[in-house]
């Protein structure tokens, strides 16, 4: 089903302090990047439940992708090494169930940094590409 | 401090005279403990305080029936207990209660925790259906250490810390062969108590650490083998799936787990409810939805939720009404993420639950490390 490359959907849980404002960067300097990611802006990285990462994946989203500020640049000072632990968390119990953990990505994108943010949403979407359907998106007993 | 105190004679005897030696000094008020229902088929937790333990009293019952941190939970809701009161528990039971002192779900103030070398217990449903003489019987063999007990619940054939290692006093049952038992204090509160005790300072106290530390080995080894054999049979979410898939959605593993303190759970909340039309378009997308949605979500966000705290007690097993094997889920899921953090619950209560600390540098595999140069797209 997903051959075609937009068909491959990406949640991404920015942080409003440093890779939405990146992202919002990307935009306003006109960087083209892949376009299959979808954004929820949240506060703070550290809002992500593993919860949230579990449920986007069940669901049949292809990739989560986290950002937050760089560590020691967190907006409110520790917010970033919270998320650190939860993504941890969220990345093992999808290990210990055969999910595959590699469809999560915690990746840190300051403000000033658009390119960068371009980047790495383009090369976390190849990524997702070579990996292929997430094969819970037509599973129906979940 | 003194090593231990041996005390010869049957152990459930003894314990009981010990406490009630405690209860006649007033060096404690009140006794939190299992006894026996009036009916003779099962146990339940009395507080006992006039002046002696009710007479069905059972230090170590054969079947755990509510986790005693539930009831420990209980009794220190709204505020500490104001007398000092004794409260006896399963290993497991004394690390779910450390854990929730953690998370200021128990009041540990005038507590005193006792604890024992757990031979293990009978499935809540084999006691409850089978013969309860009998049982109790073949139980009571098990208590000196020589023998395991014959068809224990999942989690006890493979529990690796069934020590009270950390309690007020530990009473030591593991090489004393039935014919007797060691009061070993673990804390300065455990000394006083123990002080002026019946029974003789002990010089054979070494028997008692040979025989954990030999059991604690192959028990590791065990629990190790098992659980890699189980992931191997549960790995993949169509393993899981087959695993899961008696379960009936009636979440008595979240209500009976101690760990699981919220007074509302996130997954019988409003927040995972949706509209007919969103789960019809989830049919739509995968020709099929399984009503209630969610399964396995519920089983891997409760994991995220207390797999770091689970004390492997197998409380939600014996509570499944399905037969589903998750204590072994849990054992599994939490052994995995206690290995990331390097925590051990119920270890020590200074020990700080792994979601309320950082470090500055750690988990470099779980994140993309921030780097100045990155390769120009």
């Amino acid at each position: 089903m997903a051959n075609n490359e937009t068909d491959i959907k990406i949640v991404a849980f920015l942080c409003n302090w440093c890779t939405f404002t990146a992202a919002d960067l990307a935009g306003t300097s006109r960087l083209k990047y892949a376009p299959n990611i979808r954004i929820v802006k949240v506060m703070c990285s550290s809002r992500i439940e593993p919860v949230f990462i579990l449920k986007v994946l069940l669901d049949g989203a292809d990739g989560v992708f986290i950002g937050g500020c760089a560590p020691g640049d967190c907006h409110y000072s520790k917010g970033n090494f919270y998320a650190r632990r939860k993504v941890a968390l969220a990345k093992t119990l999808a290990k210990s169930a055969g999910l595959d953990s590699e469809r999560i990505r915690l990746s840190w994108i300051p403000a000033s940094e658009g390119p960068r943010f371009a980047h790495v949403v383009n090369e976390f979407t190849a990524h997702i590409k070579e990996l292929g359907d997430n094969p819970a998106r037509r599973e129906v007993y979940i | 401090m003194i090593k231990g105190i041996w005390v010869e004679g049957p152990v459930k005897k003894g314990v009981l005279d010990f406490l009630n030696g405690l209860l006649a000094e007033k060096k404690i008020k009140a006794v939190l403990m299992p006894a026996k229902n009036k009916g003779g088929d099962s146990y339940a937790w009395f507080l006992m305080g006039k002046d002696r333990l009710l007479e069905s009293a059972d230090p170590v019952p054969p079947v755990m029936t509510t986790q005693g941190a539930n009831v420990v939970s209980y009794l220190t809701k709204k505020g500490p207990v104001w007398e000092k009161t004794a409260v006896l528990l399963r290993p497991c039971e004394y690390r779910a209660v450390i854990e929730l002192a953690k998370i200021k779900q128990v009041d540990l103030t005038n507590l005193v925790l006792i604890s024992f070398d757990c031979p293990g217990a009978y499935p809540l449903e084999k006691y409850v259906n089978g013969d309860p003489e009998e049982l109790d019987e073949s139980f009571e063999v098990c208590l000196g250490g020589v023998v395991e007990l014959d068809g224990p619940r999942n989690v006890c054939a493979i529990c690796h810390r069934f020590t009270g290692t950390g309690a007020d006093i530990e009473i030591g049952l593991m090489g004393g062969e039935g014919k007797g038992f060691w009061l070993v204090p673990g804390s300065k509160q455990g000394e006083e108590l123990l002080d002026g005790a019946v029974g003789s300072e002990s010089d054979n106290i070494d028997v008692r650490e040979k025989a954990i530390s030999d059991r604690t080995i192959a028990r590791e080894t065990k629990r190790n083998n098992t659980l890699d054999s189980f992931q191997e049979t549960v790995m993949g979410p169509e393993n899981l799936l087959n695993t899961l898939s008696a379960c009936i959605n009636c979440h008595n593993c979240s209500r009976v787990c101690p760990i699981c303190f919220c007074r509302e759970c996130y997954f019988d909340s409003k927040a995972l409810s949706s509209e007919a039309d969103n789960m019809l378009q989830r049919a739509q997308r995968k020709s099929g939805l399984r009503l209630p949605p969610d399964l396995l979500l519920f089983h891997l966000g409760r994991m995220s939720h207390m797999s770091v705290s689970c004390v492997s007690c197998g409380a939600c097993e014996d509570a499944c009404p399905a037969n589903v094997p998750v204590s072994m889920l849990f054992a599994l899921a939490g052994r995995n993420t206690q290995a990331v953090f390097d925590y051990e619950p119920g270890r020590r209560l200074d020990e700080a639950i792994p979601h309320t600390v950082f470090k500055f540098e750690e988990l470099k595999d779980f994140e993309t490390p921030y780097i100045k140069e990155y390769s120009k797209v």
